[in-house]
């Protein structure tokens, strides 16, 4: 089962011609994932790693159906490039570039939530991967391991530290989504734990938060009204000064709210199994577990 | 990136926010240039600097005399203004902001910020202004009004006037407060701001509505397309270390420990930080060097944290994604050889190319301690850094 992504996924990559999209599109192939496409404007008509590409995403939607778009397009044309992903109607849009400005990411969310056709992941995200079936991302392949776990994030290596303990300790994941260190982004946790609840394959759910928002508070009250299935916690940014910005540009504590404290109380108060040491998350996984 | 009082000022000022008359010196022949420019027989002289609390930290001071205007000028100009924003390094004032004092019959509040959870754009008004907003939702949340608004940066008629009773502007100033509001969303949205202040906005005892101070932050990420607030950057309020960083466009930020801490991606740094706390050390920065760094920029991340005398062991934690182990295991062997490096240094690698990573590390005949796991690396690089 596991949620969102299988060997049945097809894909495309919009800005398939530049560095970090060839790269990571052939990483993706290499991994099984079904690649069917890239989009890059201009380079319609040529072959990428033996991929047709295409002008325009409407166009590659027509040629070649694909399922989920992996967005690799520079900031300040990334906005447009989701949305255009939208309008061709695309189900799952994986945005990784990060540094997108705010105010363009107000009318993307706008767009998506009214949205009947697609769901976006991201932006400044790692992508998401079922494990031995299909990634859709820039994770590295190889820590992953099928399992028992779902996995979701705001942050990327964060994430692959989450993936490794939880491979070597033999659980395994299901489906690992990163849903992006942005102020403003796709999908949230909420969403992505209510998949993994409906999910047979998902024995348990880590969460990995970090300060600057409520996100995760909201995922606390969601987990104690909904959630059947164990859940594991580790936050980031206990030892971040307020005020500052933690590289990612949503990960800011302002006027005392979103400190990573909070976020633990409130994990806390609705029996989830937090752990402070990011070298214990597949422990506190499986603790949680039993 | 955060913007100076009189540079977020002179923003506003083109919205038509009405402000008493203000000159920047930054010298006090300049000071004294302004005093007479403005005609000015009394006025206030303001710090300018990236932290808040500059009052109760003597930045501000009252010239009751023309006089007085160069004499307080000189003081200001230079000064290191010390509090829990700055931290112990302090910023240093190199300009100071001279106006007009006006008399205050009311202080207000109005400020604009992205409401995360909405997705929207929101206009903050409290007719309880002179204090930190925080405080005011604290004390007497009845007092706080909060207006979504479009992403165009336009109030609707109705919200404009909701925002004028509630803060019980009427007559004349209700036009004027009005006409402010308007300016402020409409500036907010154009400057790609991310939380845009004017705190206090003033009644005088003549029914003149003023902005006293302005606080502006722009979102760095539309900085490419915002160019004239780009030109307003001013390296001299950031440590040398953060000013280096930026330029080579690794995120890094001072902290108080002896630790120093090189790792790839913004989590996964915080996570760091936060282990080592929690072995008893203490972290001396965050440094990201994201996702596509060269051996250069690894070099110079890792020059940035040598600059810094209070570190006393490293440690590197690096989980390949994007990141190639090899490119950083090089760029940490040219920097330590080219700087002679004389602390511990704690490796952890993981991720792709690990094996060629710890190859190089392993040949280099560098005193460096590697670990297999981040549990490990913690527990090394603190022991290291108590000399133990």
């Amino acid at each position: 089962m596991a949620i969102l992504v299988n060997k049945k996924t097809k894909v495309i990559v919009q800005g398939i011609s530049g560095k970090a999209g060839s790269f990571h599109a052939e990483a993706c192939m290499e991994y099984g994932t079904k690649m069917v496409g890239g989009v890059t404007p201009g380079k319609g008509g040529q072959q990428i790693l033996g991929l047709p590409v295409y002008d325009t995403v409407w166009e590659a939607k027509k040629a070649v159906h694909p399922d989920a778009s992996l967005i690799f397009v520079p900031a300040p044309f990334a906005a447009d490039a989701i949305l255009e992903a939208e309008d061709a109607g695309i189900a799952l849009i994986i945005c990784i570039t990060e540094g997108i400005p705010v105010r363009d990411m107000l009318e993307v969310k706008r767009v998506m939530s009214q949205s009947k056709t697609s769901r976006l992941i991201g932006p400044n995200c790692p992508g998401i991967i079922t494990p031995g079936e299909c990634k859709i991302g820039i994770m590295p392949g190889y820590i992953h391991k099928r399992g028992k776990v779902g996995i979701v994030s705001r942050s990327g290596t964060l994430t692959y530290e989450a993936v490794w303990q939880t491979s070597q300790l033999g659980l395994g994941q299901s489906t690992c989504v990163g849903i992006g260190g942005d102020p403003l982004n796709g999908t949230n946790f909420i969403d992505v734990l209510k998949l993994f609840q409906e999910d047979p394959e998902t024995e348990a759910i880590l969460l990995i938060g970090e300060i600057g928002g409520n996100a995760e508070e909201e995922a606390a009250e969601w987990i104690k009204k909904h959630c059947t299935k164990p859940v594991a916690v580790f936050i980031a940014g206990v030892t971040a000064p307020p005020g500052k910005r933690m590289g990612h540009a949503g990960a800011i504590i302002s006027g005392g709210q979103g400190t990573a404290e909070g976020k633990y109380e409130a994990f806390r108060k609705v029996g989830a199994t937090i752990t402070e040491s990011p070298a214990e998350m597949g422990h506190a996984v499986k603790k949680a577990m039993k | 990136m955060n913007l100076h009082e009189y540079q977020a000022k002179k923003i506003l000022k083109k919205y038509g926010i009405p402000m008493p008359e203000f000159g920047v010196a930054e010298s006090v022949e300049e000071a004294k240039k302004i005093a007479h420019d403005l005609h000015l027989k009394q006025a206030v002289l303001k710090i300018q600097v990236h932290a808040g609390g500059r009052g109760k930290a003597g930045g501000v001071k009252f010239a009751k005399t023309p006089d007085e205007i160069p004499t307080i000028a000189k003081a200001l100009i230079g000064m290191k203004m010390v509090n829990q924003q700055t931290g112990p390094e302090g910023v240093i004032a190199k300009r100071v902001l001279i106006s007009k004092p006006v008399d205050i019959a009311k202080e207000y509040y109005i400020g604009a910020l992205i409401d995360r959870e909405k997705a929207v754009p929101v206009l903050i008004a409290s007719p309880e202004g002179g204090m930190e907003i925080e405080e005011v939702a604290h004390k007497s949340p009845e007092k706080i009004l909060k207006i979504p608004f479009g992403f165009d940066g336009k109030l609707r008629s109705y919200q404009i006037l909701r925002i004028v009773k509630f803060m019980g502007w009427t007559g004349a100033e209700a036009k004027v407060g009005a006409e402010i509001v308007k300016g402020l969303a409409k500036a907010f949205i154009e400057t790609d701001a991310s939380l845009l202040e004017i705190n206090p906005l003033v009644k005088t005892p003549e029914g003149e509505i003023l902005a006293l101070d302005a606080k502006l932050s722009v979102d760095d990420n539309a900085l490419y397309r915002q160019p004239e607030i780009m030109a307003m950057y001013d390296p001299t309020q950031i440590s040398p270390q953060e000013g280096a960083a930026k330029e080579f466009d690794l995120a890094y930020i001072a902290m108080h420990g002896n630790i120093g801490c090189m790792v790839n991606g913004a989590g996964l740094a915080m996570a760091t930080m936060d282990i080592i706390q929690l072995f008893g050390g203490a972290p001396a920065n965050f440094l990201d060097v994201g996702g596509s760094a060269t051996k250069e920029k690894v070099a110079e991340g890792f020059r940035i944290i040598l600059s810094d005398p209070k570190v006393k062991a490293i440690l590197v934690n690096i989980f390949g994604g994007i990141m190639n182990c090899a490119t950083i295991a090089e760029g940490v062997l040219h920097a330590a050889k080219e700087l002679h490096v004389k602390v511990p240094i704690v490796v952890r690698l993981e991720g792709t190319n690990v094996d060629e990573g710890r190859r190089i590390f392993k040949e280099s005949h560098l005193k460096i301690g590697s670990a297999e796991n981040l549990k490990t690396a913690a527990e090394l690089v603190v022991k290291a850094s108590k000399g133990m």
